[in-house]
């Protein structure tokens, strides 16, 4: 019962930051290699504020959203932007987006080191207390039940708003084909700035509630959930919002039973080994878009 | 000057290493396959490197020479079994294949030296040994670069569809790649641990794609010069700006960032593009056609009687295949 | 378009043999000369170089260092141990990378007026210095750097103590408060704790419920936490770093594991503060700490906290140690000729002596050893429990 508890939790946590990654990885195209470090960088933020008085959790995450929204914003205006206004071809675009991400990623990454001199950090200043709920042999905190709910939650949110609204479809055509999007009049740029918020807000999220079930995270742990993300995306389809979903919970599930069964030592290499698995059997995820190669 | 080497002994071997694992991923790049799988090659070959040398006293070259064979047949064997991907998901699926490498490299007990890894490769192999072996997997890069050979490269990752429909064995190409890429990054790796004499799991990861990458895309990601520009400039910059201190990697951050917004073709491309202009610019005012030094053939003379006419913009292209 | 191609082709080949030529040149003509005897007798002033990293994820622990090496080379200036020479201190940081670190170590070596170094606190920084410097005959003193490989020769030496060497000192601990069995999760990433989880613990004389191996990249503690909690040990051994530590600590609370937590030197230095209450309540076995009572380390606290206001961490008291030794060695040589350095520094290691660390300190193979300390995470921050196998 508690394995399973924990793999929820755990799985949760990696929808929440997978979520954003795929809402613009599967609709503007842009795999933001920034985001991990937006998401530290939320917490991080969060973590200043304390320092100056001790808030409530809810004004902690609204704060960690503001920030996550605004550096996405900023990250797309600033930079992957005139990236794709210069670029001639989408192979190039890709990889420059890719790097601009990265370098990005390194610029939030240097700033929190040095205040935090690369020492853990919490948001244990904040006025809301955890409480543990004990039954049965099992026990979770509040903090846990709050990422699942908001979590799945979001998760339902996101995928009615892309299949429902116009927005959603607008967005949804942008990711089939660009140019014909563009023919139809969908104002790519501006959906895309908003996309980006949106993401970067559920990433700043997923920061505040991540640290309060951590406890304590340093400036290099977004990156490490970075991976994990590419594993759930990569699992459940790009593009595919029931996939990044599956991707979360199979990954987590794994990872947890594993964990499990033997001492933990080869628990990343059955992340990976699942990666490349998917990649070669069923390279488009459970539930991704296909994609054709005549050659 | 010497004295200068001798300090620097040890930038210019991470220039030469640097260089060789961006190659690793620019040459295959330059057949449109988006293969990191150079990463876990050099983690590969560094280990079975040492190893050689640990456990059967090879000499530095036998160690190195097996070492690249064995990790081009891997590159060769990844290919088979991965040629169907493109684009990102081939990216990640060799990216994977990296990572496994670090794991299984941490879980391989006494042999591989589980998380300290393995040290005390001692050996003779030098720095100078380590600059003509660099120069070697250069020269190899170039030579594809050029003639006949590059311009199916060329055409092999600028429209695959069209290269096969003209009688261009495509998937002979990105094989070729592979195999490449294995063995860059393999001649990378075992190079690394005769020089350093260790290595550990965290040498090998994430750490080496993102070094290998930044390179290209700030040198340049179409010849290798860019990649020499591009490996000289990121190993020397650093210690050049010891002003900075701390902020090291802001600066880095700041330097890629701009790399990949303002210079496409990185910097080796933005000086194609200074060349090309001041010829452009030197050309203008001419009206009676003076041949350039550089018109590579009779055709194009004709079409010297206006810059902005078609005929000099096919000597741009024709220069531009780079 | 023939005559393009040999053209180019031609200009390759020349530019590379070109470039090799002048490398070769330049190779050739540069050979390392060791022998540079120094007159007899110490110069005036003598200069010493502390490579560690000063930024960065391990800074804490450099710049501590650092603050051990200025104040013991302070007290030699001010004494006479030298015979009126003075020691100065070069800082330089390796930024935490490896390459960083050895690339300033062979630039210390090129400049001959330097007898000895000190090495970086990192063992990756180590690994990557120790052949340089003993190919190169340069002598070489870390503090911490406790993994493999970086104690190679007669010109390497550390002057802190292996962690699997003093861990044994917390069998009292387990004694009195009679634990009979522990479960155990480390993290693969650290050489010294996965030696220190395999090795060291199972030879203290508990039963092992349990152990369970974490990488760079675990995120969910709760799980490896259930999981030893299950088997029901009498105390829990938590070998992790970083925030891992007040992680692990609060999932253990919250999984309503109330008992003491073996750990590791790791959880010091503040890292332990996010976990609040919950951080209370782990002890570890360290090999230095400001209130252990030997008369010279009380000298040496004394001094520290006259100098700069704040207790002294392990790692100040090590360098303090290592700059001592490295003096006296220097001193007894009459020179600063880095081979008749190093032969003094053999001829030293064989006495034993009292420091920072404590009294009666000894070297075996190039690394000092001690008993070490107890020292429990209190809500007041660190409190020394006892010392050595005795009090």
């Amino acid at each position: 019962m508690q394995e399973l508890l924990n793999a929820v939790t755990l799985g949760s946590v990696y929808l929440l930051f997978a979520l954003g990654m795929s809402l613009t990885w599967g609709t503007i195209d842009i795999l933001n290699f920034s985001h991990g470090a937006i998401f530290m960088f939320a917490s991080f933020s969060a973590y200043l504020m304390l320092e100056h008085s001790a808030l409530s959790l809810g004004l902690l995450i609204l704060l960690g959203m503001i920030a996550g929204a605004a550096l996405s914003f900023l990250v797309q205006f600033v930079v992957f932007e005139p990236i794709l206004r210069r670029s001639k071809d989408k192979g190039s675009a890709e990889i420059q987006v890719l790097i601009g991400g990265i370098g990005t990623g390194m610029i939030l990454l240097a700033i929190a080191q040095h205040k935090t001199r690369s020492n853990p950090f919490g948001l244990n200043g904040s006025s809301t207390e955890s409480t543990t709920w004990h039954w049965g042999g099992a026990h979770i905190t509040d903090v846990a039940v709050l990422t699942t709910v908001v979590a799945i939650s979001l998760w339902l949110v996101v995928g009615w708003w892309l299949r429902r609204s116009r927005q959603g479809l607008a967005l949804r055509a942008i990711g089939v084909d660009a140019d014909v999007a563009a023919l139809m009049g969908i104002d790519r740029r501006g959906l895309a700035m908003v996309t980006m918020a949106i993401s970067g807000a559920l990433a700043g999220l997923a920061g505040i509630l991540f640290t309060f079930l951590q406890v304590a995270i340093t400036p290099e742990s977004g990156d490490t959930l970075l991976l994990k993300a590419f594993a759930c995306i990569v699992l459940g389809g790009v593009g595919s919002m029931a996939g990044v979903a599956f991707g979360a919970f199979l990954l987590a599930g794994a990872e947890t039973v594993l964990l499990t069964r033997t001492d933990g030592s080869w628990v990343d290499a059955i992340s990976f080994g699942l990666i490349v698995l998917v990649l070669l059997i069923r390279p488009s995820g459970m539930f991704g878009r296909a994609e054709v190669r005549r050659t | 000057m010497i004295v200068y080497f001798q300090t620097h002994e040890v930038l210019v071997q991470g220039t030469c290493i640097a260089l060789v694992l961006a190659l690793s991923i620019q040459v295959p790049m330059r057949m449109g396959v988006f293969s990191f799988a150079g990463a876990g090659c050099y983690g590969i070959s560094a280990y079975l490197s040492a190893i050689l040398v640990l456990e059967r006293g090879f000499s530095p070259f036998a160690a190195i020479a097996t070492s690249v064979v064995t990790t081009a047949a891997v590159g060769l064997v990844l290919g088979v079994i991965i040629q169907r991907l493109t684009g990102l998901y081939l990216a990640m699926v060799t990216f994977a294949f990296d990572l496994i490498i670090g794991v299984l490299v941490i879980n391989g007990g006494n042999r591989t030296g589980g998380s300290t890894g393995l040290f005390g490769v001692i050996t003779n192999f030098t720095t100078w040994h380590m600059l003509v072996l660099a120069a070697a997997a250069v020269t190899c890069a170039a030579v594809s670069e050029l003639g006949r050979a590059g311009r199916r490269v060329e055409a092999v990752r600028e429209d695959p569809e069209l290269a096969s429909s003209m009688g261009i064995n495509v998937s002979r190409y990105r094989l070729v790649a592979f195999t490449a890429s294995g063995a860059l990054g393999g001649l990378a790796g075992a190079m690394t641990v005769m020089i350093r004499t260790t290595i550990a799991p965290r040498d090998i990861g994430f750490n080496l794609i993102v070094l290998g990458l930044t390179i290209i895309v700030v040198g340049g990601t179409r010849s290798w010069k860019g990649a020499v520009l591009g490996a000289v400039i990121i190993t020397w910059l650093p210690s050049a700006l010891t002003s900075i201190g701390e902020w090291n990697t802001l600066v880095y951050g700041v330097m890629t960032v701009i790399a990949s917004i303002f210079l496409p073709r990185g910097l080796y491309g933005l000086w194609l593009s200074g060349v090309r202009w001041w010829q452009r610019h030197r050309r203008a005012p001419a009206p009676a056609p003076a041949l350039p030094d550089d018109a590579p053939d009779a055709t194009s003379r004709l079409a010297l009687a206006s810059p902005g006419s078609p005929g000099a913009a096919a000597i741009e292209l024709g220069e531009g295949v780079k | 378009m023939a005559g393009t191609r040999l053209r180019t082709m031609r200009r390759t080949l020349i530019t590379t043999a070109a470039l090799l030529a002048g490398l070769t040149a330049l190779t050739a003509c540069g050979s390392s000369s060791n022998s540079s005897a120094s007159a007899k007798g110490l110069p005036d002033q003598i200069k010493l170089v502390a490579i560690n990293p000063m930024t960065g994820p391990a800074a804490f622990a450099g710049l501590a260092a650092n603050k051990g090496y200025e104040l013991a080379i302070k007290e030699i200036n001010d004494s006479d141990l030298l015979g009126g020479s003075k020691l100065k201190l070069e800082e330089v940081d390796t930024k935490g990378e490896a390459q960083e670190a050895a690339s300033k170590l062979t630039t210390a070596i090129s400049d001959k007026s330097i007898p000895a170094v000190f090495g970086s606190v990192l063992s990756q920084d180590a690994l990557a210095m120790s052949p340089i410097a003993q190919k190169s005959q340069m002598p070489i003193m870390y503090t911490q750097a406790g993994s493999d490989g970086v104690v190679i020769g007669d010109y390497t030496w550390r002057a802190t103590p292996l962690m699997g060497t003093y861990y044994s000192v917390i069998k009292k601990f387990i004694a009195d408060n009679g634990y009979k069995s522990t479960g155990i999760i480390y993290t693969s990433v650290s050489p010294t704790l996965t030696d220190v989880a395999t090795k060291t613990i199972p030879e203290l004389g508990m039963k092992i419920t349990k152990t369970i191996a974490t990488s760079a990249t675990t995120q969910d503690f709760a799980a490896p936490v259930q999981q030893i909690l299950a088997t029901k040990p009498d105390v829990v051994t938590v070998l992790l770093q970083g925030a891992a530590n007040p992680s692990t600590m609060t999932a253990l609370r919250q999984a309503g594991y109330t008992g003491k937590v073996l750990g590791n030197s790791a959880a010091s230095a503040g890292n332990l503060d996010p976990a609040g209450a919950a951080g209370v309540g782990m002890v570890w076995p360290v090999d230095f700490n400001y209130e252990q009572k030997a008369a010279s380390s009380q000298k040496f606290v004394a001094a520290y906290k006259a100098a700069y206001g704040e207790d002294p961490l392990n790692y100040a008291a090590e360098a303090y140690d290592a700059a001592y030794f490295v003096a006296r060695a220097i001193a007894a040589a009459d020179s600063t000729d880095r081979a008749a350095v190093k032969d003094a520094m053999v001829a030293e290691s064989k006495k034993s002596f009292d420091g920072a660390l404590g009294e009666g300190l000894t070297w075996k193979d190039g690394t000092i050893v001690l008993d070490g300390v107890v020292v429990e995470h209190t809500a007041d921050g660190e409190k020394l429990l006892y010392e050595g196998s005795g009090q």
